[in-house]
């Protein structure tokens, strides 16, 4: 009996099926976008830390700019010098102007929110302090 | 006995695509539930929307401490709050193995919540000899 062996010498070739392929691809894509989507964008701020533990503190850091983040009459405030602020915006037009090679210190109150110190780092950032120093308020 | 014929056929080797879908379907779920592990140390808060310093140069950070606006501490979301005595062993630990420097640690805090929390967990980073700090904001 002989069977025709035209197919088997025949070279076979590779069947790819593509619409598998294509139907991983999309879901690839569509897992990338909602992941995407979801992450939202983070940046950071990076204030160099210092603590206030009095006479251990070197004064004459504490001399040159500092703002002060307290709350006065309930209402959350940036002190500068004799200066006080409700708005960042006004804080901003005043880092502007002083001299930046000194640095500035934000000295933040426990009772004021995170929004409300962040804002003060950034905006000496934005002003284009170097040396920014973040010290927390003592326990 | 001659099997000669079989000798000199020609194979071409067929791609076969249930293997390759197998495993292209276990890297999705793989790298799927890698994401949710990522996600499990980072809270869903209201960050601060500040555009941050932009700097690229800032290393992923790899120990996240999350304060949520009633002042609760989270490292991880799946071990829920724990305490500032906890994190200060936490710290602790990660010193002594040497994992840790300043720019591996980012405070997630929530915008609304006080400064209060953040506060006592900058003097734990000072008391541990961290220069500086990383805080996370939500850019624009």
């Amino acid at each position: 009996m002989r069977f025709a062996r035209s197919n088997r010498r025949g070279i076979n070739r590779a069947a790819l099926s593509l619409s598998s392929m294509i139907d991983v691809t999309f879901l690839l894509l569509i897992y990338f976008i909602i992941t995407t989507v979801l992450s939202k964008p983070e940046d950071q701020l990076n204030p160099a830390l210092l603590v206030d533990q009095g006479s251990v503190v070197d004064e004459s850091l504490m001399d040159p700019q500092i703002i002060y983040v307290q709350t006065v009459n309930l209402q959350p405030v940036y002190k500068l010098g004799s200066q006080q602020f409700t708005d960042r915006f006004k804080l901003a037009e005043v880092l502007q102007v002083l001299p930046k090679e000194p640095g500035i210190i934000i000295k933040a109150d426990d009772s004021v929110t995170v929004g409300f110190a962040v804002a003060a780092i950034q905006e000496s950032r934005d002003a284009g302090f170097t040396k920014v120093t973040y010290v927390p308020a003592s326990n | 006995m001659a099997f000669g014929s079989s000798k000199s056929r020609v194979i071409v080797p067929i791609v076969e695509m249930t293997p390759m879908i197998d495993i292209i379907f276990l890297l999705i779920i793989f790298f799927m539930v890698a994401a949710q592990f990522a996600q499990q140390a980072r809270v869903d808060l209201n960050l601060p929307l500040e555009n941050g310093e932009q700097d690229e140069s800032l290393q992923d950070s790899s120990f996240i401490i999350n304060i949520l606006d009633n002042g609760k501490i989270i490292i991880d979301s799946t071990e829920g709050e724990i305490s500032l005595v906890v994190l200060e062993n936490r710290i602790r630990e990660e010193v002594v193995q040497g994992n840790l420097t300043w720019d591996n640690i980012l405070i997630r805090a929530d915008e609304n919540g006080t400064a209060g929390t953040m506060n006592k967990v900058f003097h734990l980073l000072n008391k541990y000899n961290f220069s500086a700090a990383k805080i996370a904001t939500e850019s624009n």
